[in-house]
């Protein structure tokens, strides 16, 4: 409960507060929330699962936030950013997909 | 035929739950749910109502705080007014620029031919102004000289007072051309207009101007210097002792003003054309 709070206040005082994003980071914030998605997905499946660990989640969290950003950096680096950018969002989109499928399977139980 | 529709239907709606957790489940998964025999949809439920504050519940809620906002700052920024160039990769703003660069000559271009266009117009309508105005303004010393214009400036008044009825044509004559030399530029003599083509004759005891015959006293509208003209006509010798010698009183009257008003109709020459042009 306390977590879908965090979720809620954090949209809310995104939206109320809209500071403006860093130069340096504006390329790699739309991948690591689409990487920090795909953690969140994993762990409610995880956590429907039974087999949720908060420990587990947070290194998750962070390592897939980390990860995707260092993508996106090396492929603009490399001159291939918008490749890779989009290679990423795919992977983690179907992850997102088969998680998401896995928490209606628990959900809905169909 | 539906039942046989129907059953593959039915069979399939009973296989996938069974093959779900076959397919999902994993061996620890599997023996935590039968550890505590509860379902993923209770768990969800547990964990949701009562709000408990535990260690994991709060690290989870700081993660989600930052996804969130993330999420939010991220919608916003690309919600903005300017974010069609703001999510632009470099290549895409590179030829954007260039584009924008081609445009901005293009438009550069029309616009000085358009205004080189219409310097030349203000030039042409200009000239011809000025032409208009100097064809106006010739028109007007050439009307003063062929008499279809009135004039007005210093000059003299001469009248020529003929009690006898000596004076003839020929006098009056010299004494045109007398102010003539004297730099008249405007002469009218008992309302007519002296110009180039001017004739006199006698008739009689008076003489005609041009056809229209005058009577004495004959007055003189001069514009010109006075003190050229009034010199001129009073020489030894000159127009003023001779018409007194034919017993005629001349008096001459100098005058700041004086105006020529008498007009001659425009005349097309019949014969003569301008050999200019």
């Amino acid at each position: 409960m306390i977590a879908v709070l965090g979720l809620v206040v954090g949209v809310v005082a995104g939206l109320l507060v809209r500071p403006e994003v860093p130069a340096v980071v504006e390329p790699y914030l739309p991948i690591a929330v689409v990487a920090a998605l795909d953690a969140v997905f994993g762990g409610l499946r995880a956590m429907l699962d039974g087999i949720f660990d908060d420990k587990v989640f947070v290194v998750s969290f962070l390592s897939n936030v980390v990860v995707a950003a260092l993508i996106v950096f090396l492929g603009d680096k490399l001159g291939v950013g918008a490749q890779l950018s989009t290679g990423v969002v795919v992977v983690l989109g179907i992850r997102i997909f088969s998680n998401a499928a896995a928490i209606r399977r628990h959900v809905f139980r169909a | 035929m539906s039942n046989h529709d129907e059953t593959p239907e039915n069979r399939l709606r009973k296989e996938l739950p069974e093959e779900v957790p076959a397919d999902t489940a994993e061996p620890v998964e599997a023996s935590a749910e039968q550890r505590t025999e509860l379902t993923g949809r209770q768990r969800l439920v547990q964990g949701l109502w009562p709000p408990r504050v535990s260690r994991a519940q709060l690290i989870v809620a700081l993660l989600l705080f930052g996804l969130g906002f993330g999420l939010a700052v991220q919608v916003a920024s690309n919600s903005d007014g300017d974010s069609a160039l703001r999510g632009a990769r470099q290549e895409d703003l590179v030829r954007i620029l260039d584009e924008l660069d081609d445009r901005t000559q293009r438009l550069e271009d029309e616009k000085q031919g358009l205004e080189k266009q219409r310097d030349e117009l203000e030039n042409s309508s200009n000239q011809a102004e000025e032409a208009r105005r100097q064809t106006v303004e010739k028109e007007r010393q050439l009307g003063i000289l062929a008499g279809t214009v009135a004039a007005q400036g210093p000059g003299i008044t001469m009248t020529i007072d003929d009690t006898k009825g000596t004076v003839e044509a020929d006098m009056l004559l010299d004494a045109i051309q007398e102010l003539r030399a004297a730099g008249a530029e405007a002469i009218q003599v008992n309302g007519v207009r002296v110009v180039a083509g001017t004739y006199l004759t006698d008739s009689g005891n008076s003489v005609s101007v041009d056809g229209n015959k005058i009577n004495a006293p004959y007055r003189f509208k001069v514009i010109g210097k006075p003190q050229d003209l009034e010199p001129a006509l009073n020489i030894p010798g000159g127009v003023v002792q001779t018409l007194e010698k034919e017993q005629a009183t001349v008096t001459i009257e100098r005058s700041d003003k004086i105006v020529v008003d008498a007009l001659r109709a425009v005349k097309r020459p019949d014969y003569a054309r301008s050999s200019s042009q």
